[in-house]
């Protein structure tokens, strides 16, 4: 059945070219969009696990205005985590995120060395979606012990823009993404289709001696299914292929502004695992538009 | 073993090809389908095959009503009925050992066995060395012969051989005549159709003129000496 399957592929190479340049095609553009899709979703998972909501506390806070503040947020069920970062902390953080720049730590600067005191201490809230940002922020707003600024605005950072444009931007890839591939992937079925349809009414003597001969529907079909499964296995791995050749040649690219966020190169066993989901999804759908074709066949 | 029971075929052209035929072809029979072009023998075999339907009367082969089969069951049927077709329907793009091979991987014979089945009916149909010929490589003799062995390959039956020495010389014709006696002697019901009686004494002939049945012998046995007289 294989031999046979492999011997209609030979006698019409450009078919079967169109067939896996096709499905190579949508393969590559499926892959390019899962990966841009995992990479967006990981960004914004980064960004969403780190503390959202800052809020400076002024230097008299009390440990219990502290704790009722952390209380007051945390009973609006809004809040994943909500931490406090004493001044000894901050200045721990900040060493972290420096280093060992000596020029940042203060060491070699008329300044003198920097010290816990001149951070200031902070509650840190992460929030379950951006879109609590609001709430959170009115909470804090009406806090005492979050400082102000010399012209009485409350010293709160969160990055209410960049969370909501990212989460956007994420749906929106992921819709693109699904379209495109949606409609590439209807457009390899329909090649297969009419290439399988082809090659059957191409061979109608061959397939009526066979009937006559006593063959069942399924022997006479079968080397063309797999025929169809061949077509989306190998666009499959053509397709994964130049995806993971494109993803190499701009790992350098991206390693430099992604540091911290998703680690690069990718994993391969990341690869090979997408590489098997592809393989097996268009082999299916090789096999999907292999029957199209011939169940068209057997109800002539 | 095969009832044909006031049979009749009118195509949708309204030709009539078959006029209530009634025969009834015991097993193991070697019977002999005569009468000039058009008088409906080929049509008996496609019939037969259930390749058509008639449009009245009954065909029963071992007692199953051809008509009533669904279309799942068909490839049973073709497979206990083995047809030479006059057209031979042998592959183009095959060579001789593959169009043979195909009627037995079409009923799932063990794979390794193929070679050995085929290249036995290549020597009992006198062809051993044509194998990886292609068919247009093969003279008329040649492809009749290829044509009886995929028939006969898988063991069926019965055989209808239709026309199978029609456009043969005489000599090649009496050695396919042979070729289908030899198949009848290893127990198999031989219905062969021709318009050349030549070569055939002494089986049971049934004479179609205009779809209908003019004449029928009875069965006689074959005797060494009626065989050896064709031989002659």
């Amino acid at each position: 059945m294989i031999n046979t399957a492999l011997k209609n592929i030979r006698r019409s190479p450009y078919q079967a070219l169109a067939a896996v340049s096709m499905t190579g095609l949508t393969v590559f553009v499926v892959s390019l969009f899962a990966l841009v899709s995992l990479a967006s979703q990981l960004i914004l998972t980064s960004f969403e696990t780190k503390p959202q909501v800052i809020a400076y506390l002024s230097d008299d806070h009390k440990t219990e205005q502290v704790n009722s503040l952390i209380s007051d947020l945390t009973t609006t069920g809004l809040v994943k985590q909500a931490t406090y970062v004493s001044k000894d902390e901050a200045l721990k953080i900040y060493k972290e995120s420096v280093g060992n720049d000596p020029l940042l730590l203060g060491t070699v600067t008329d300044l003198g060395i920097i010290t816990a005191d001149v951070l200031p201490a902070s509650v840190e809230i992460t929030a379950k979606s951006p879109d609590n940002f609001p709430t959170l922020v009115s909470i804090l707003e009406r806090s005492k012990i979050v400082s102000s600024t010399p012209n009485g605005q409350k010293e709160i950072d969160f990055p209410q823009d960049v969370i909501s444009e990212l989460t956007a931007w994420t749906r929106a890839i992921r819709t693109a993404g699904l379209i495109l591939a949606s409609i590439l992937s209807f457009n390899s079925v329909i090649t297969i289709m009419i290439i399988i349809s082809m090659k059957i009414a191409s061979r109608r003597y061959e397939i009526g001696t066979m009937k006559l001969l006593g063959a069942k529907g399924a022997f006479i079909i079968k080397p063309y299914l797999i025929e169809s499964i061949l077509y989306g296995a190998v666009g499959g791995v053509i397709g994964w292929l130049a995806s993971y050749i494109a993803l190499l040649y701009s790992t350098p690219f991206l390693a430099a502004r992604l540091v911290g966020i998703i680690p690069l190169p990718v994993d391969p066993l990341v690869m090979l695992a997408l590489l098997a989901v592809l393989v097996v999804s268009f082999s299916s759908l090789g096999l999907f538009s292999g029957l199209l074709a011939a169940v068209r066949f057997l109800k002539r | 073993m095969i009832v044909f029971d006031q049979v009749t075929k009118v195509y949708s052209t309204g030709n009539t090809i078959l006029d209530n035929v009634s025969f009834h072809i015991k097993e193991g029979e070697f019977v002999v389908l005569t009468g000039p072009s058009g008088a409906g023998k080929t049509s008996v075999g496609r019939l037969l095959i259930r390749d058509l339907l008639p449009t009245s009367g009954s065909i029963k082969i071992e007692g199953v009503e051809l008509a009533e089969l669904k279309s799942g069951q068909l490839p049973d049927l073709r497979r206990k009925v083995g047809v030479v077709f006059q057209d031979y329907k042998i592959i183009p793009d095959k060579t001789v050992f593959e169009n043979i091979a195909l009627a037995l991987e079409i009923i799932n014979y063990p794979g390794k066995q193929i070679a050995d089945r085929v290249h036995h009916l290549l020597d009992l149909v006198g062809i051993p060395e044509k194998d990886n010929l292609f068919p247009i490589q093969l003279s008329g003799g040649e492809l009749q012969r290829a044509a009886i062995a995929r028939a006969i390959v898988s063991e069926p039956k019965i055989l209808f051989a239709d026309e199978p020495t029609g456009n043969l010389d005489d000599a090649t014709a009496k050695d396919i005549y042979q070729l289908l006696l030899e198949i009848h002697n290893l127990g198999t019901t031989v219905i062969m159709s021709t318009h050349n009686e030549k070569f055939l004494p002494g089986h049971r002939h049934i004479h179609l003129e205009k779809g209908k049945i003019v004449a029928d012998t009875a069965s006689s046995s074959h005797s060494k000496e009626k065989h050896k007289k064709a031989d002659d």
